[in-house]
């Protein structure tokens, strides 16, 4: 396949990775307005959008960081239509909120379209890999976190006083029960692709 | 069993396995699809570890959660700049705004642009050199007048008059004159005037009157958050979406 021409808002992607506050700032100064006019008229208020923004804006991080997001298609359609469908979800989510949404029939560019579907998909793994991390018992949570921001499994063996060899079998079968939690979880079966 | 199976998925990915051991373990995987998943899965939640407790992740969630709460702090906080309008006639034009937005909600379709036309008054004599033409046009615009303003407009030097110019722009839109109100318009635009926004607005109008709706909402998402067009601008943008 023919690999699509990068457009030129990649600089908003690589401006999140690199966590450029300028570029950030001008995300929000350019692209959210939008997005809260579309919440409020949809009966969300400042607290939502404020929200709704902020996770978007950490899904497309995500995504980005793990997938290597390649934007083909300007930011704004992928970052409004994220945010969308996010805030639909929200307000399917709350049972005491009337769904108002109409369903446009506004056709949705494909490169859009397809770029907002990995990287929700991305971002429900990384929810559901969150929920099950908690799950996990303490001392598990406590090797991998360690294991992941400090340097050398050796300073991980230091701080926990265990030996080396400890840890690192502890981190491999910690990471095991993890994948295990995961995958007997329903949401995982539909997750992937 | 399966702890086993961790200790190698862990092994082979910190490279820690002898050519031998790594050829057996590969060829395994190529075998066996179930293992093949697994050792997939396993990879991801190294990945998703990695990600949830990096330093720069963590960097970049704090960072973004400060300028998104000052950027909400500053959007309730700040009130718009209002130039020379007196706060009466501000009032008034911001529930002409209000109204608008609540018809509109209730009236589904592409919006027109008898919903937009209300314009401010010419007021640019008193600082002009007591220029006849300007003195009529100004008459004419605020009398809606269209094309008699038009003709007084003509004969006015509009060099650096920018507030002229905007007005002649507008009033050519209301006499179908698109072209012209678009060069102006244009002009206007690519300048570094405070009536950068304006332009872009009324130029966005006039495409909202030719019925030219991508036209019209690409004008539209230029206006700046700091114009104090950019809330009527976002009702239309809404109304155009």
């Amino acid at each position: 396949m023919v690999s699509k021409k990068l457009h030129q808002d990649q600089i908003y992607i690589e401006g999140l990775l690199n966590n450029n506050s300028s570029i950030i700032e001008t995300i929000y100064k350019k692209f959210a307005p939008k997005v809260i006019n579309h919440i409020k008229m949809n009966s969300g208020n400042a607290d939502e959008e404020q929200d709704v923004i902020q996770e978007v804006l950490i899904a497309i991080y995500n995504q980005a960081k793990t997938k290597g997001l390649a934007l083909t298609c300007p930011f704004d359609a992928y970052f409004f239509l994220l945010c969308k469908r996010k805030w639909l979800n929200e307000l399917k989510k709350s049972s005491n909120k009337e769904v108002t949404i109409k369903d446009e029939n506004v056709s949705i560019d494909k490169d859009v379209e397809k770029l907002a579907m990995e990287t929700e998909v991305q971002d429900e793994k990384q929810l559901l890999f969150d929920e099950m991390f908690q799950k996990l018992g303490e001392k598990c949570q406590e090797v991998l976190k360690l294991s992941f921001i400090t340097k050398t499994m050796e300073e991980v063996a230091a701080k926990m006083n265990v030996t080396y060899a400890y840890v690192r079998k502890k981190k491999s079968i910690c990471t095991g029960q993890l994948t295990e939690l995961i995958q007997q979880s329903k949401r995982y079966s539909s997750l992937k692709y | 069993m399966q702890e086993e199976l961790f200790i190698s998925f862990e092994n082979y990915l910190n490279n820690e396995m002898s050519l031998d051991e790594r050829n057996i373990f590969e060829n395994q995987l190529q075998n066996d699809s179930k293992l093949r998943e697994q050792f997939e899965l396993f990879k991801e939640t190294n990945q998703f570890l990695e990600l949830k407790f990096s330093k720069e992740s963590i960097d970049f969630k704090e960072n973004l959660k400060k300028i998104s709460s000052n950027h909400f702090s500053k959007k309730t906080n700040t009130k718009p700049k209002v130039i020379s309008i007196q706060s009466k006639w501000f009032s008034i034009a911001a529930l002409l705004v209000v109204f608008m937005g609540i018809w509109f909600l209730s009236n589904p379709g592409n919006p027109s642009y008898l919903e937009y036309n209300q314009h401010e008054n010419a007021n640019f004599v008193e600082r002009s050199e007591n220029n006849q033409n300007v003195v009529e046009a100004q008459n004419y615009f605020n009398a809606k007048q269209y094309k008699k303003a038009n003709e007084a407009f003509a004969k006015i030097e509009l060099n650096g008059k920018t507030d002229v110019q905007l007005f002649y722009a507008i009033s050519l839109i209301e006499t179908n004159q698109f072209d012209d109100a678009n060069a102006l318009l244009q002009d206007i635009s690519k300048g570094e005037s405070v009536y950068v926004n304006d332009a872009f607005w009324y130029l966005a109008l006039a495409s909202l009157k030719q019925k030219k709706y991508v036209e019209c909402k690409k004008y539209v998402t230029k206006i700046t958050d700091d114009s104090e067009k950019y809330n009527k601008a976002q009702i239309l943008l809404n109304d155009l979406d």
